[in-house]
C-alpha cells in the first residue's frame, strides 16, 4: 500500500476496477459491494430465493383501453368508433363479451395458460387530461388534487429498504430506455442506488486508466454545490455497477428469442440482470409512442406487437431460466383515450383503460368491470377500479409489505397474486 | 438547496453593478447564455462591459441558421413523393415509395442537425443559437411525429425571426407553423369535433402554466382554433371559414367571437403569462432550484410594463439582473448534451465531423436528439440529463474526440463527406498530437491549473488537480509523457466539474 502511484486504490470504491479481473477479490472482501462478493463465493450469480421483483412497463402517451381490451358485444362502442372500431370477428376473445387487440395473440395465449391477468377499467376520481400531470399521478400514487414529490417505488423502498447499509452500491431499482433518466416512481424521501440502461445496454468501452483516474476524485467537500455533489455521487455509483453490469449483460445467454426492436432488448437486459441475482427489487422499462390522436389504427397496432410479443418472450425467458415465480410484470398508462373517436380517425386524452399484470404467481383472465359506454358524445368513461387498489396488490400481495404507509391511505388489494 | 435568494424580488432584476463586472462574471455569462467561456470572447465583454456585450449577444437582427440545402431539395420533392404515391400500382409499391421518402426525410433532418452543429459552434452565432433551442424548448415539436424537415426547418425559422420581438406575435405565428399545426393536429382541428391537443398545450406548456385556466378554458379555446388549416404539399397556411366555429366563446372569464389569435392576446392579459417565460428561462439558463413564485411575477409584471412583452427586453434583463450573478447561481448548473458537445468543439477548437453517425449518436445516448425532444414539454433538463448511463455516454464523447477517426470504418458516402470537408478546410475533428505537444514543455502543475481555470465553472479539488500532475510526471519518456498528458486532459473533460456551467 506504500506505493508512490496516487493512483493506488484506497477506498473501497477504487477496489473496483479489479473486478473485471475477478481473482483476488475475495482477499478484499471487506471493502468490495456485497454482490461481487456474493458472485465470487457462489462461483455463479444465484439469485435470493424469496427475493421477489416487480418489472413496470410504461406505456407512455396514453394508451387507449378501448381497443387494447374490446366490447365486442356492446353496440356503444361501435357507435363511439366509426372507423377505429376492430370489426368482432377480428377480436381476440377472452370472454363472451371481451376480447384482445388483433396484434395482442401473444397476450390471448398467456390469457389461456393463466398467466396474464387484465384489470379493467383503471383510473382515479377527477382525473387529469394533461400527459404529465397524470403520468405524475400514476408515478406518485398521488390523489389528483395533491401534488408528492415522491413516488411508490421510492417510497417503497424508503420503508422496505431502510437500514441496509448505504454504501451498498447494487441498485435496488433500474430503468431501461426511459425518457427522462430516473423515472418519479423511483424518487424516495431517502437516496436509493438505482441505475439506468439505454435500450442497446452499456454500450461503451471505457478505459481502465480514466476510471482510476476519476476514482481519486473525492467527495466534493463543504462549498460544493447540489448539482456539483449529485453528479460527484452519480460517477461514483455508477463506476462501480457499471462495471458489474456491463459483464453481466455480455454474459448473458437468453433461453428465448426476442424480437428485433429497442423494447424487447430492453426486456432482454432485464431477464440478463435478473438472472445474475443483483438485489434490484424494480425494474422500469418504457415503451413510448401511444398519444394517437391521429390517425391511430396503425400505430397502436404496431405498438401492441411490439408489447406483446416483447413480454411473451420475456416471460418465456424467466420460464426457461427458472426465475418466473420470481417476477411479475405490470403495465401502466398514464391514461387511456376519450371513448369517441376524433375527426382525425384518432383519439384525445381520456381516463381510465385496462392494465396487464404477468406472472407465473398471477391468477389469469378478467379483473373488475367494463366501463358503461352509453356516454354521450365526447364524453369520457367513469373508472371503476382505482390504480393504487393495483399498487396496493403489489405492494401487499407481491412484495410482502404493508401498503398503507406507501400509499398514504388504505386501498383494497385485488385478487390477482395466487 | 436555498430555499430564497439572498437579493429580494424587487432588487433581483436590477442590473448588475458595474463594479461586479469582471472575468469570472464574463465567464459566468458565456457559459449559460452560450455553451462555453472562450478567453478571446471573455477578454473582449470584460473590455466593452456587460451592456455591450448583451447588445452583441441579442442584436436587433440576429444571424439566422440558413435552410440546408438538402431541406429545400426535399421540399422541392414533397410534391412528386404524393404524386408516386398516389400512382403506385401495388400497396406493395406505395409501402415502398413511404420508405424512401420517409428516409430521405430521415438524412435531410440528419444533415441539418449537423448543420445547426456547426452553425452554433461559431462564437459569434452561439447565443442566439442558443436562444432559439430555448424557445423550441418552449414552442416544441418533433420531428419523430412531423416527419417533414422543411417543416421542421420553418419552425426554427420562425423562432429565430420572432424570437426577439414581442412574445404575442411569436405565438401566433408559432400557432401558423406547420410544424406546431401537424405535432398537435391543429390541422385537424374541426367545427363539429374540436381537437384539443393545441388548445390545452398552448395554455399548458406555451403561455401559462398548469393551474392558470380550466378545462372549459381549454374547450372553448380549442373552438377558436377551430379551421386552420395546412397545405401538406407546399406549407401553406389558412383559416377555412366553413370549417371555423365563429361562435361565442367564454374563456378567462371573457365572452366574443373569439379567433385563435384573440385567444393568444387574452391569455397574455393574464399576469401568469407573464411570469410563464421568466419561468422557462430560470430552468433553462439558470438553476434546477425553481426560483420562489414573487421573483418569477416580479419579472413578470416589468415586462409586460416596461418592457411590452418584447422578447429582447426580456432576455437582457434576464442576462444583466444581479440575480443572475450571484453567487449561488454559479458553476452549479448541469450542461444539457448539445452544451457538452459544443463546449468540447469550441474549447478544444475542432470542428464538427460531418458524419452523423459521429456526432448524432453520442448526442442520444446522453440524453438529446435534436428536433426531437422526448414529448411536447421538451426536455426537463438539469439534473434529468444525469444518470449513470447518460454520464457514461458524456465520457465516451470525450474518447471519440481524443481519438483519430477510423475512415476504414466509415461508409462510402461518410467517406465522400469527410473529404468534401477536408477540401473545405474544416478538418480539425479530433484532437492530435500536435495541441498536446505545446503542453509538454511546461510544468504539470502548471498547464493543469491553467486548463482549470479556463475550462471548469469551479475550482477543481487538490487531490484531483495534483493526481494528474502526479500522473503526467510519473512518465519515463517523452512519448509516454505525451500519452499521459492526453489521458489527463480527457480526464479533467471527464469529471463531474466539467459537466458544469
Amino acid at each position: 500500500m506504500n506505493n508512490s502511484s496516487p493512483f493506488l486504490p484506497t477506498t473501497r470504491r477504487e477496489f473496483l476496477h479489479l473486478s473485471t479481473k475477478g481473482i483476488g477479490l475475495l482477499a478484499f472482501s471487506g471493502f468490495a459491494p456485497s454482490f461481487l462478493v456474493k458472485a465470487t463465493m457462489a462461483g455463479a450469480p444465484a439469485p435470493e430465493k424469496d427475493q421477489k421483483v416487480l418489472v413496470l412497463i410504461q406505456l407512455a402517451g396514453g394508451n387507449d383501453g378501448l381497443n387494447t381490451l374490446i366490447p365486442f358485444e356492446d353496440p356503444h362502442y361501435y357507435r363511439l368508433r366509426p372507423t377505429l372500431a376492430i370489426p368482432k370477428e377480428k377480436v381476440l376473445r377472452v370472454s363472451d363479451t371481451l376480447g384482445l387487440h388483433p396484434s395482442c395473440a401473444a397476450f390471448q395465449a398467456l390469457v389461456n395458460d393463466g398467466k396474464l391477468a387484465i384489470v379493467q377499467n383503471v383510473g382515479y376520481p377527477n382525473p387529469n387530461h394533461s400527459h404529465f400531470r397524470s403520468s405524475e399521478i400514476w408515478e406518485t400514487a398521488s390523489p389528483s388534487d395533491k401534488f408528492l414529490s415522491t413516488g411508490w417505488i421510492g417510497r417503497y423502498l424508503d420503508n422496505a429498504c431502510a437500514g441496509s447499509p448505504a454504501e451498498d452500491h447494487d441498485p435496488l431499482a433500474v430503468h431501461v430506455n426511459t425518457l427522462n433518466g430516473v423515472p418519479e416512481t423511483f424518487m424516495g424521501a431517502q437516496e436509493h442506488p438505482t441505475f439506468g440502461l439505454l435500450a442497446s445496454g452499456i454500450g461503451r468501452k471505457d478505459s481502465e486508466e480514466t476510471r482510476k483516474l476519476l476514482q481519486s476524485i473525492g467527495s466534493g467537500g463543504a462549498n460544493a454545490g447540489d448539482e456539483r455533489t449529485f453528479l460527484q455521487q452519480t460517477l461514483m455509483d455508477s463506476l462501480v455497477t457499471e462495471t458489474k453490469v456491463q459483464q453481466v449483460l455480455t454474459d448473458y445467454r437468453p433461453m428465448s428469442t426476442y424480437p428485433a426492436n429497442p423494447f424487447a432488448t430492453s426486456l432482454r437486459s432485464v431477464a440478463g440482470l435478473i438472472a445474475s441475482g443483483l438485489p434490484t427489487r424494480v425494474y422500469f422499462v418504457t415503451l413510448t409512442g401511444f398519444d394517437t390522436h391521429f390517425n391511430q389504427a396503425n400505430t397502436q397496432a404496431n405498438l401492441l406487437t411490439v408489447l406483446s410479443t416483447g413480454l411473451a418472450a420475456f416471460q418465456k425467458d424467466l420460464e426457461a431460466h427458472h426465475l418466473d415465480g420470481q417476477v411479475t410484470t405490470m403495465t401502466f398508462s398514464e391514461f387511456g383515450r376519450r371513448p369517441f373517436e376524433n375527426e382525425s380517425k384518432g383519439t384525445d386524452h381520456g381516463t381510465a383503460a385496462p392494465l396487464f399484470v404477468l406472472g407465473a404467481q398471477v391468477k389469469g383472465g378478467l379483473h373488475g368491470t367494463a366501463p358503461n359506454l352509453d356516454l354521450p358524445k365526447n364524453q369520457d368513461v367513469a373508472y371503476s377500479t382505482d390504480f393504487r387498489s393495483v399498487y396496493a396488490t403489489m405492494l401487499e400481495n407481491w412484495l410482502g409489505t404493508p401498503s398503507e404507509p406507501v400509499l398514504g391511505a388504505k386501498f383494497a388489494p385485488l385478487p390477482l397474486i395466487a | 438547496m436555498p430555499t430564497s435568494p439572498a437579493l429580494s424580488p424587487a432588487a433581483a432584476w436590477e442590473p448588475l453593478p458595474a463594479a461586479e463586472w469582471n472575468a469570472d462574471a464574463a465567464r459566468h455569462l458565456f457559459r449559460r447564455a452560450g455553451w462555453t467561456a472562450l478567453k478571446a470572447d471573455v477578454e473582449q465583454a470584460e473590455r466593452e462591459g456587460l451592456a455591450a456585450t448583451l447588445d452583441r449577444l441579442f442584436p436587433a437582427e440576429p444571424v439566422l441558421f440558413p435552410e440546408p440545402i438538402q431541406v429545400a431539395r426535399f421540399a422541392e420533392q414533397v410534391a412528386d413523393y404524393a404524386g408516386r404515391e398516389k400512382a403506385a400500382a401495388t400497396p406493395e409499391e406505395r409501402r415502398l415509395i413511404q420508405r424512401e421518402r420517409r428516409e430521405q426525410a430521415q438524412t435531410a433532418v440528419q444533415d441539418m442537425s449537423l448543420r445547426w452543429l456547426s452553425f452554433a459552434a461559431q462564437p459569434a452565432n452561439a447565443a442566439y443559437a442558443k436562444w432559439v433551442l430555448f424557445l423550441s424548448d418552449v414552442y416544441v415539436v418533433g420531428f419523430d411525429k412531423v416527419q417533414n424537415p422543411p417543416f421542421i426547418f420553418g419552425h426554427f425559422d420562425v423562432l429565430g425571426r420572432y424570437g426577439l420581438g414581442p412574445a404575442p406575435v411569436l405565438a401566433k405565428a408559432v400557432s401558423r407553423s406547420p410544424a406546431m399545426m401537424v405535432y398537435l393536429d391543429l390541422n385537424q382541428n374541426r367545427r363539429e369535433a374540436p381537437n384539443e391537443n393545441f388548445a390545452r398545450e398552448l395554455f399548458e406548456l406555451f403561455l401559462l402554466g398548469e393551474g392558470n385556466y380550466t378545462e372549459q378554458d381549454i374547450k372553448e379555446a380549442a373552438r377558436a382554433f377551430t379551421g386552420y388549416r395546412l397545405r401538406p404539399l407546399t406549407g401553406e397556411v389558412f383559416i377555412a371559414p366553413n370549417q371555423h366555429d365563429a361562435g361565442p366563446k367564454t374563456i378567462f372569464g371573457q365572452t366574443g367571437n373569439f379567433t385563435g389569435d384573440d385567444v393568444i392576446d387574452l391569455a397574455y392579459d393574464l399576469p401568469a403569462a407573464g411570469a410563464f417565460l421568466p419561468h422557462e428561462l430560470v430552468k433553462f439558463y439558470l438553476s434546477d432550484t425553481m426560483l420562489p413564485p414573487e421573483y418569477l411575477l416580479a419579472l413578470g409584471d416589468r415586462w409586460r410594463t416596461e418592457g411590452s412583452l418584447e422578447l429582447r427586453w426580456l432576455a437582457r434583463q434576464f442576462f444583466g439582473s444581479r440575480i443572475f450573478y450571484a453567487p449561488e447561481f454559479r458553476g452549479d448548473f448541469i450542461k444539457s448534451p448539445v452544451q457538452l458537445y459544443l463546449g468540447l468543439v469550441q474549447d478544444l477548437a475542432l470542428d464538427v465531423v460531418p458524419v452523423p453517425r459521429l456526432v448524432l449518436n453520442p448526442l442520444r445516448q446522453m440524453g438529446q436528439t435534436l428536433y426531437t425532444p422526448p414529448n411536447v414539454r421538451g426536455w426537463v433538463g438539469g439534473r434529468a440529463w444525469i444518470n449513470s448511463a447518460s454520464l457514461a455516454a458524456r465520457r465516451t464523447l470525450v474518447e471519440l474526440l481524443f481519438n483519430p477517426i477510423d475512415e476504414n470504418k466509415l461508409n462510402a458516402d461518410e467517406q465522400l463527406d469527410l473529404a468534401a470537408a477536408h477540401t473545405q478546410g474544416a478538418d480539425r475533428f479530433t484532437v492530435t498530437d500536435r495541441t498536446l505537444q505545446e503542453l509538454e514543455r511546461i510544468a504539470p502543475s502548471t498547464f493543469i491549473a491553467r486548463l482549470e481555470t479556463n475550462l471548469l465553472p469551479v475550482t477543481a479539488e487538490d487531490a484531483f488537480s495534483t493526481g494528474l500532475a502526479r500522473f503526467i510526471g510519473g512518465a519515463n519518456t517523452p512519448p509516454e509523457r505525451l500519452r499521459r498528458i492526453r489521458r489527463a486532459v480527457m480526464t479533467l473533460l471527464q469529471s463531474p466539474e466539467y459537466q458544469l456551467c
